[in-house]
């Protein structure tokens, strides 16, 4: 790390940074705690609320299934989570440390899958999810989340396999254990740190997935987070103090885990694309 | 020992990752491959007769059975109680109608079929699918619908002239015509049609220069930041969460923030940017067609530059010291450094982080989708939104699957190039080490 003189400007700069950075999510908890009648007008443009209230936030549960949705995010992003978590961790085991034939080219097209647009891939699912009648199910967007979240995992945690020492397992090898024992004994165990980065960017990337929501879960009681709050109706308005409310609360959760795990979710994201 | 593990390792090795081979196959390759293959169809999720693939001619059994009593029965009725003149004629359009069930039934399958979904029908269960359709040769098929068309023609006519008190035998009619299936194999009609018409050059367009001048930002911002955060200082720390927030919140989120900040009555940035000139008035934001632009370009500069500059700056951390100082030593300027090691060795991350960053932003969808909804009139609609609304607000699969294989095509080039460029260092499996 390099050791530089840290003056005003650069704490000028970083400050700038971070204002713009965070302003959006303070408006937005200002916005959260004011009536109807301050988000409109003259009085929009306050910073202090001059009444202000919970009410949103209440609404938000009592008059809208935000807490349903709520449910429906966490269940399909942990079996999301898990299931990619599972199947990548031996994928990736193999093309780290096993000498096989088509590897290269098995890695290239997790790779290349990584890059397929959405877009490109919706029309054949949503026909075959309606065929199945999965269509407002958990599995209906469980499958589907696997397009984006497997690659992923297999990136992420290929390169975290590539960082374990491989002495450890040598010698597990001249004890005689077979693979599978060397990967679950040996392996695995040093792997935990990497699995559960991987485990975070899986999870927060089937958490924000929009498009697949959108189109393959529409029942009300089915829908996740994002698109339930995309698609908050008010009555002649949009009801901005209960958008901003939900987003207050689903942010929250995610600073929360950023603060915690910052290390390893930069850790996680520069994983693949830097080299060392 | 050693030789049992080299054998064991090949096979294990497959037998791993066949899981994840299965799965991508399965629910990423054979969806684009699928892609393609519906868009050489007419396929209408809002037209009864091209809900799926049809490869040849035929009758929708289902249908057929449902509908033909009802109107052999509804003719019966309406002729019973009808004027002299009109009784004659719907009796000859019955005639036709059982002459027409005639001369398919003169095919043993199709009554013995005919009977079998009737039953099913008749207990209330679903019809499988090698009942659901009959199938006809095209002479057959010309034939049939030459005579329900006669039919339909007829009672629409009589409907008209008021010869009939509602309309129920008309949408009978028209009921029975649609239980005719018609191979909507269409080729490569929708592909020409798009590449010569509009809208698709003017989303590809929008695509393009949201992608190009959002991407472009981000690099330049972020490499910025990188190079300022690039040393230890109080509160780094908190400025790296900081930093992260905003990639780790739902796209929508941030796209729901800022369009309310950039509402046209009520929004603080809309009067912000107006306040410092930026817009000569706050409601041209979300209502004109560049300032929606700049709105979408950014709020995605906003939520994605702190994420490219962590990719730098992890890249500018792995540049060793020395380099530096001994360019310090010969006299070079921080310029200088800057052009001859920095961005030399900064090559492949800032590549690999063009590459992730450029193909997120031309399959942008959400963003775009919440911020502006692809308007005002078209303005920001980009490929993707352009698919999307074909595929589900129009219903049209065929048509949507055309374009949506058509943003797979631009992605595929644009890694392609990108690959080029960087040469085997994406995807080298760290044997060189």
């Amino acid at each position: 790390m390099k050791k530089k003189r840290t003056g005003f400007l650069f704490y000028l700069f970083i400050t700038a940074m971070l204002i713009v950075i965070l302003f959006p999510f303070f408006w937005q908890f200002i916005a959260s705690v004011k009536p109807p009648l301050e988000l409109f007008g003259d009085r929009a443009f306050n910073f202090i609320p001059q009444h202000p209230t919970f009410d949103n936030y209440v609404r938000v549960f009592t008059e809208r299934p935000f807490a349903i949705y709520l449910w429906n995010s966490l269940v399909v992003s942990i079996f999301t989570t898990l299931y990619c978590i599972l199947i990548a961790s031996f994928a990736s085991y193999a093309i780290a440390r096993l000498q096989f034939k088509g590897k290269t080219v098995i890695l290239g097209l997790i790779l290349a899958v990584s890059m397929f647009p959405q877009i490109a891939t919706i029309a054949p699912i949503f026909l075959f999810m309606q065929e199945m009648n999965l269509t407002n199910s958990y599995l209906g967007l469980i499958i589907p989340y696997t397009t984006f979240a497997l690659p992923l995992s297999v990136w992420n945690l290929t390169s975290f396999y590539r960082k374990i020492p491989a002495d450890l397992e040598e010698a597990a090898k001249m004890d005689g254990a077979n693979i599978m024992q060397t990967f679950w004994r040996v392996v695995f165990p040093l792997a935990v740190p990497g699995t559960f980065t991987t485990a975070i960017l899986t999870f927060i990337a089937a958490w924000n997935e929009f498009l697949f929501a959108l189109t393959i879960n529409t029942d009300e009681n089915m829908k996740t987070v994002p698109v339930g709050i995309a698609l908050f109706q008010g009555q002649y308005t949009i009801p901005w103090g209960e958008i901003a409310a939900a987003s207050v609360m689903v942010t929250i959760p995610l600073v929360v885990m950023v603060l915690i795990f910052q290390r390893r979710i930069i850790a996680g994201i520069t994983a693949g694309a830097v080299k060392e | 020992m050693w030789r049992t593990w080299t054998q064991s390792e090949k096979r294990m090795g497959l037998i791993l990752i066949l899981p994840t081979l299965i799965t991508i196959l399965v629910i990423a390759i054979w969806p684009v491959l699928r892609s393609f293959w519906i868009s050489l169809y007419d396929v209408e999720l809002n037209n009864p007769a091209k809900t799926e693939i049809h490869h040849s001619y035929g009758i929708d059994m289902e249908k057929f059975v449902n509908i033909f009593p009802l109107l052999t029965k509804n003719l019966d009725e309406s002729s019973a109680k009808a004027d002299p003149q009109t009784k004659q004629q719907l009796e000859e359009i019955k005639r036709k109608a059982e002459q027409l069930k005639a001369v398919l039934d003169g095919n043993p399958q199709f009554s013995r079929q005919y009977k079998q979904v009737d039953d099913i029908l008749f207990d209330g269960q679903s019809v499988p699918d090698d009942l659901k359709i009959f199938k006809l040769d095209k002479a057959q098929a010309d034939k049939v619908t030459g005579e329900m068309k006669v039919i339909r023609q007829q009672l629409a006519e009589m409907t008209e002239a008021h010869q009939l008190t509602d309309n129920t035998l008309a949408g009978l009619s028209n009921g029975l015509t649609e239980s005719l299936i018609q191979p909507n194999f269409v080729g490569l009609k929708y592909y020409e049609k798009l590449l010569t018409g509009g809208r698709l050059w003017a989303s590809l367009t929008n695509t393009m220069i949201f992608t190009v001048v959002s991407v472009g930002l981000e690099l330049v911002l972020g490499l910025m930041i990188a190079l300022v955060v690039n040393r230890s200082f109080r509160g780094r720390g908190l400025v790296r969460a900081a930093v992260l927030i905003p990639w780790a919140i739902p796209t929508v989120i941030s796209a729901l923030m800022w369009k309310f900040m950039f509402d046209g009555q009520n929004g603080i940035m809309a009067k912000f940017f107006a306040q410092i000139g930026l817009v000569s008035d706050m409601g041209l934001l979300l209502t004109t067609k560049w300032g929606s632009m700049f709105a979408v370009i950014f709020a995605d500069v906003w939520k994605t530059t702190p994420f490219m500059s962590l990719l730098l700056l992890a890249g500018l951390q792995m540049i060793p010291e020395s380099l530096y100082e001994a360019a310090a030593v010969d006299g070079a300027s921080k310029v200088q450094q800057f052009f001859r090691i920095t961005l030399p060795q900064l090559k492949s991350t800032i590549l690999v982080s063009l590459l992730f960053r450029t193909l997120d932003a031309f399959r942008v969808f959400d963003l775009v989708y919440v911020l502006t909804g692809g308007g005002p009139a078209n303005s920001t609609e980009t490929i993707s939104i352009y698919a999307y609304k074909t595929m589900f607000a129009q219903m049209d699969f065929g048509r949507g699957s055309a374009l949506s294989v058509i943003v797979f095509i631009c992605v595929a080039i644009i890694s392609m190039i990108f690959v080029k460029l960087l040469g085997s260092d994406l995807i080298s499996d760290g044997q060189g080490k």
